[in-house]
């Protein structure tokens, strides 16, 4: 019987010197593409801090640990804009839920409460943020999908037409709260559904589940023009945002929560938006839920409980 | 700590035959890698920018990379409900397909969880996800649902591959409570996930076009059509490829070199030296040893001899002594090598107790020595308990792609197909014949609303795709595989238009608000979508030039470099 | 194991292909991202939140020039001006008070200036119930006749209220009737509105078809 052969030689293995100074230079090319790949990273501008890495949680931040945050920012806004801000964080009062009231009678559809938002509250103008969006609606039909957006005559109100300002509803059963996968979002005790942009992660959930359009994404650095910079801040408010999280309507915490109306109802000249605490038997919104008979709550049928109550006077 | 090094070893081959191949290996590579580096670029700059680089907007806020990942959550899925006829059914033809299918749902999580990633505008706080270190909202949250099923079943199959292909490295028999739980609990787990990604857009309220039951259903449906028709390609592309030389290879000698063999009848020293390979049968009883020498032989043949032909019947049953045996299958005039066998090894058994013809061709590679069992021995000899597990768990053990298997999964294809027609018909008579409100991006989609209809050359397109495909595949002419083929691509391309953009995008047109704004994805989107398919086909491209050595038999721990040869044998007498 | 030629010529191609591909990364030759168009800023009076008139208070606090409402610097006293009237019975309003259009109520309604005007002092106002009413004490004038709305303008529904919404913390201010209502054309003027907002994506934004009302 013959001797027993040798083993089979391994699949992997055997390369002589050649193979493997080409396979080398291959590979070194290779890295050198990635490398280059990777250039455009030196054109970011908004590389995050250790500290503001692993900032925590708003709701996991001790009021020192809060201080110390609010006080980054304020330096963060200084350095970028050369204004120093106040920046605090304002808690919700006790025994106050804000409600809106909104007269559709009496809006003309001037969108002063659109750019008075944006001021207030230190909206990206290019690429353009709004919170609130103005909606011309034909006499007669609450079809949504007859609004004009983009309606520019000469003067308004015009014959025919009746205007609906929509932004976020503070709803109470909030559709964005629910499924947000990391808790950035929430409903405080106030009624107002806030976002910690510092834990946001963009993943755009809650602008799908909106049922009104209300959540806007930077999707890029937004831009506020430095003279136009309102130093007001909250942290849960109008605060500078950054590229990639989520922001909206918050009722102007940084007023509201100091016991003042929010911007849009300050400069509304038709008196059209009304604003207040619904557990204030006296409030001006509790007069109107009181007196007035039909009201409109959008897409009531979706069960999301709007703290927006549209309603008519003639 | 042997147990670790033994498996850093497995690991470094692994990781070391992905660098080795023929040219068309390395172009293949070379090209893919290429993709993945425009993609990567691509990324850099939406990094830097954000998404604003990409088409979508406050209006249509995701786009082509959710609606890639949707597409590929029931790849994944599907791609392991192959696995239900070979363990339910016992179907052995498609075992070692199985983890084909596995690696190619590997492949496709990670490709998900890519196109997840690239979505996100800030992936630097992805750390907010983990549960316990940040705020993970479950269960409340869809998206947190997806986060666990998702990387769950990514381990489950990453654990199922990898124990049978370490198993099988080691030439061990693998432990079924190691593997079949895990096995059971991955169907399931498979339609989950692709359940859970469904309910990510039903649980919306405020978009009635995702807003219906039947979203869920029709998921399932297409990732059933889509999936296995994918897999039905690949293990084409894989016979392909391990395909050796076409027929007519000067390696086949005739029948004169087995006559010409040295034959003697087989002796307890014979058995002896299998015992050295297979231990198993030191353990055998002296009747059982009597009954197995009975009518047993043993011989050597030259490298090039022919032990075993294709098509043949024969019912001896053959055990390698030492040496090295390729088992090779003839298919359309090419040959795979199907198993490459050292000593210990067995071939042949499954005509010798079922008298079928034989399925492949057994030619020693090189001097070998081989044990001939005649059926009434083998039979003996798997008597005994233990050799007979071991024995039968190796009969399964095949890499051979037949057309058999690939006409089990056109079924599967063929019935989810017409599933998923079904389904769509429903959704289009809900939507049209009511006439009310909510049809608006329905009517967007198939018919265009108020002048936008940028989308309805796809979505009939993909109609069309998909009711041809379905046709095909109940035809009998899909059974000609070149047919079957241009019916997968159909399914494929039709399903992957109707579930990403045919389902995605419609949803934000028109936005909550009425307006109407179209989606286009930039340059840098698609290459960056380009760039993570390239991505998941290097991966399972890598996976498969792993996996398909160990099933062959041709990387294993016996032929580690720096093993021990086998020790010889004394000469048999005579 | 060794190279083969096809496998060298592959090999080699790759490292080219890659070679060239960083050199194209560096250079940005495709798909630039293109710098952010800047949006005009709003012109900022439409971030005024003054009322568009002033009421005959904010002119006294603002020490302004009350000559206009001098009266009786032109008029008699104790003679009344005599109203004249077209022969479609339309108020015809004299010269010395052409900045006056009449505007309060359709058909002629309001056409007696002394509906509101105390005939017998034309320094102060007067009410249907005959009540003397000062000129900056207008609202109630308003009320004795727009019933529902001076009701919610008192609740501070009708018309804007500004300031504190929780009056522990600060005060809060109501506008005058006269404040956004012209008295003698009172309603509420038209303007041109703010501009339209900007999409992100103007191409893909194009306008909808709207059904006319």
């Amino acid at each position: 019987m013959p001797p027993l052969p040798p083993h089979d030689a391994p699949p992997e293995s055997g390369m002589d010197r050649r193979s493997f100074l080409r396979t080398s230079a291959v590979l070194a090319g290779g890295l050198f593409a990635m490398a280059s790949s990777l250039k455009p990273l030196m054109e970011m501008e908004d590389i995050p801090s250790a500290e503001r890495f692993l900032q925590k949680y708003y709701k996991e931040l001790t009021p020192e640990e809060m201080q110390k945050v609010l006080a980054r920012i304020e330096r963060e806004v200084e350095q970028q804009y050369g204004i120093r801000p106040h920046v605090r964080d304002l808690k919700p009062m006790d025994g106050v839920e804000f409600v809106y009231a909104l007269n559709l009678t009496r809006c003309i559809g001037c969108r002063k409460c659109v750019h008075a938002c944006v001021a207030e509250n230190n909206q990206s103008r290019s690429p353009e943020i709004q919170y609130i969006r103005v909606l011309r609606m034909p006499h007669g039909s609450l079809d949504i999908e007859k609004a004009d957006h983009h309606y520019a005559p000469e003067s308004v109100p015009e014959k025919g037409y009746f205007y609906m300002p929509v932004q976020c509803q503070q709803c109470r059963n909030p559709p964005c709260v629910k499924v947000c996968p990391v808790h950035a979002t929430w409903q405080e005790t106030d009624g107002i559904t806030v976002i910690d942009y510092d834990w946001c992660i963009g993943c755009r959930y809650c602008e799908a589940a909106c049922p009104y359009w209300a959540r806007h994404f930077n999707f890029t650095k937004p831009s506020v023009p430095r003279e136009r910079l309102n130093p007001n801040m909250a942290y849960l408010g109008n605060r500078p945002r950054r590229q990639g999280v989520m922001e909206k309507c918050h009722f102007c915490v940084q007023r509201t929560r100091a016991g003042r109306y929010p911007a849009c109802l300050e400069v509304c000249p038709a008196g059209a938006r009304k604003f207040g605490n619904i557990l204030d038997p006296n409030s001006e919104v509790s007069h109107i839920l009181r007196t007035k008979r039909v009201f409109i709550q959008l897409k009531e049928e979706l069960g999301t409980s709007p703290r927006f109550f549209y309603y008519f006077d003639v | 700590m042997t147990g670790i090094r033994n498996y850093l070893v497995f690991l470094r081959r692994s990781a070391q035959i992905a660098f080795v191949g023929d040219w068309r290996y390395y172009a293949w590579m070379g090209f893919l890698t290429t993709i993945v580096l425009l993609g990567l670029n691509a990324y850099a700059k939406q990094l830097a920018h954000g998404l604003i680089v990409t088409g979508m907007s406050d209006e249509v806020s995701w786009g082509v990379y959710i609606a890639n990942f949707t597409f590929l959550v029931g790849v994944a899925a599907a791609a392991v409900m192959m696995v239900i006829p070979v363990y339910i059914y016992d179907n052995e033809e498609l075992h070692d397909l199985v983890i084909f299918g596995e690696l190619l749902a590997v492949a496709a999580i990670v490709m998900c969880l890519a196109f997840v990633t690239v979505d996100l505008g800030r992936p630097d706080r992805f750390w907010h996800l983990i549960p316990f270190i940040g705020q993970f909202n479950f269960p409340a949250s869809m998206l947190s649902w997806d986060v666990i099923v998702l990387n769950g079943y990514l381990l489950l199959n990453v654990w199922i591959c990898g124990y049978l292909l370490y198993t099988r490295y080691r030439g061990r028999k693998p432990s079924k409570w190691f593997y079949l739980p895990f096995v059971f609990i991955a169907i399931v787990w498979a339609v989950s996930i692709h359940t859970v990604t469904a309910f990510l857009y039903v649980g919306l309220g405020g978009r009635p076009f995702w807003n219906s039951a039947i979203v869920g259903p029709r998921f399932l449906a297409s990732a059933f059509a889509a999936g296995p028709a994918l897999i039905i390609l690949a293990l084409q592309v894989i016979r392909r490829i391990t395909a050796a030389a076409p027929a007519g290879e000067p390696a086949m000698m005739t029948a004169g070199a087995l006559a010409s063999a040295h034959r003697r009848a087989a002796t307890a020293a014979d058995l002896d030296l299998l015992s050295c390979h297979l231990p198993e049968v030191a353990a055998l009883s002296p009747e059982e040893r009597t009954g197995c020498l009975a009518g047993a032989t043993v011989f050597d043949v030259a490298a090039g001899g022919v032990l075993l032909r294709q098509g043949e019947t024969d019912q001896h049953a053959f055990f390698v002594l030492a040496g090295r045996v390729v088992v090779k299958r003839e298919e359309n005039g090419r040959f795979r090598v199907t198993r490459s066998l050292g000593p210990g090894g067995q071939f042949g058994e499954i005509s010798a107790l079922n008298g079928t013809p034989r399925m492949a061709s057994a030619i020693a590679e090189e001097p070998t020595r081989v044990l001939c069992l005649p059926a009434e021995a083998l039979r003996v000899l798997m008597g005994n308990r233990e050799l007979g597990a071991i024995v039968r768990s190796r009969m399964t053990e095949r890499l051979m792609i037949t057309d058999h298997a690939l006409l089990t999964l056109r079924g599967i294809v063929q019935v989810s197909m017409i599933i998923n027609v079904f389904l769509l018909a429903n959704e289009v008579f809900k939507e049209f014949y009511s006439g009310n409100l909510h049809v608006a991006s329905s009517k967007y989609l198939f018919l265009g609303l108020d002048g936008h209809h940028a989308l309805v050359p796809w979505i009939w397109t993909a109609v069309a795709f998909n009711l041809v495909g379905m046709v095909l595949l109940i035809l009998p002419i899909s059974r000609s595989l070149k047919w079957l083929d241009v019916a997968c691509v159909l399914c494929i391309v039709g399903i992957w238009i109707e579930k990403g953009m045919g389902l995605v995008i419609p949803g934000f047109i028109p936005t909550p608000l009425g307006e109407i704004v179209e989606y286009t994805p930039s340059l840098n989107e698609a290459l960056v979508c380009f760039g993570i398919w390239a991505l998941g086909l290097l991966l399972y491209t890598i996976f498969l030039r792993m996996a398909v050595p160990i099933l062959q038999g041709r990387m294993s721990k016996a032929n580690e470099p720096g093993a021990r040869p086998v020790a010889a044998a004394a000469p048999a007498r005579g | 194991m060794k190279h083969d030629a096809h496998t060298r010529l592959v090999l080699a191609g790759l490292t080219v292909v890659f070679v060239t591909l960083g050199v194209c990364f560096w250079a940005q030759l495709w798909a630039r991202p293109e710098p952010v168009r800047p949006n005009p800023l709003v012109d900022p009076a439409f971030l005024e939140t003054a009322t568009w008139r002033k009421s005959y208070t904010d002119l006294i606090r603002a020490k302004a020039d009350l000559s206009d409402f001098d009266c009786y610097g032109c008029h008699e006293k104790k003679n009344p001006p005599k109203l004249r009237y077209d022969d479609q019975h339309q108020l015809v309003v004299p010269e010395e008070h052409s900045d006056i259009v009449m505007g309060h109520g359709k058909h002629g309604r309001n056409n007696n200036c002394y509906n509101c005007h105390d005939e017998q002092n034309l320094l102060q106002l007067a009410a249907r119930d005959g009540r003397a009413l000062k000129l900056e004490d207008s609202v109630p004038l308003c009320g004795s006749c727009h019933g529902p709305t001076y009701r919610d303008w008192e609740a501070g529904v009708h018309g804007r209220t500004s300031g504190y919404w929780d009056r522990s913390k600060g005060p809060s201010t109501r506008q005058l009737c006269v404040n956004c209502h012209n008295p003698h054309s009172p309603k509420f003027p038209g303007r041109k509105p703010a501009p339209a907002p900007i999409p992100l994506r103007p191409a893909a934004t194009a306008p909808a078809v709207q059904p006319k009302p």
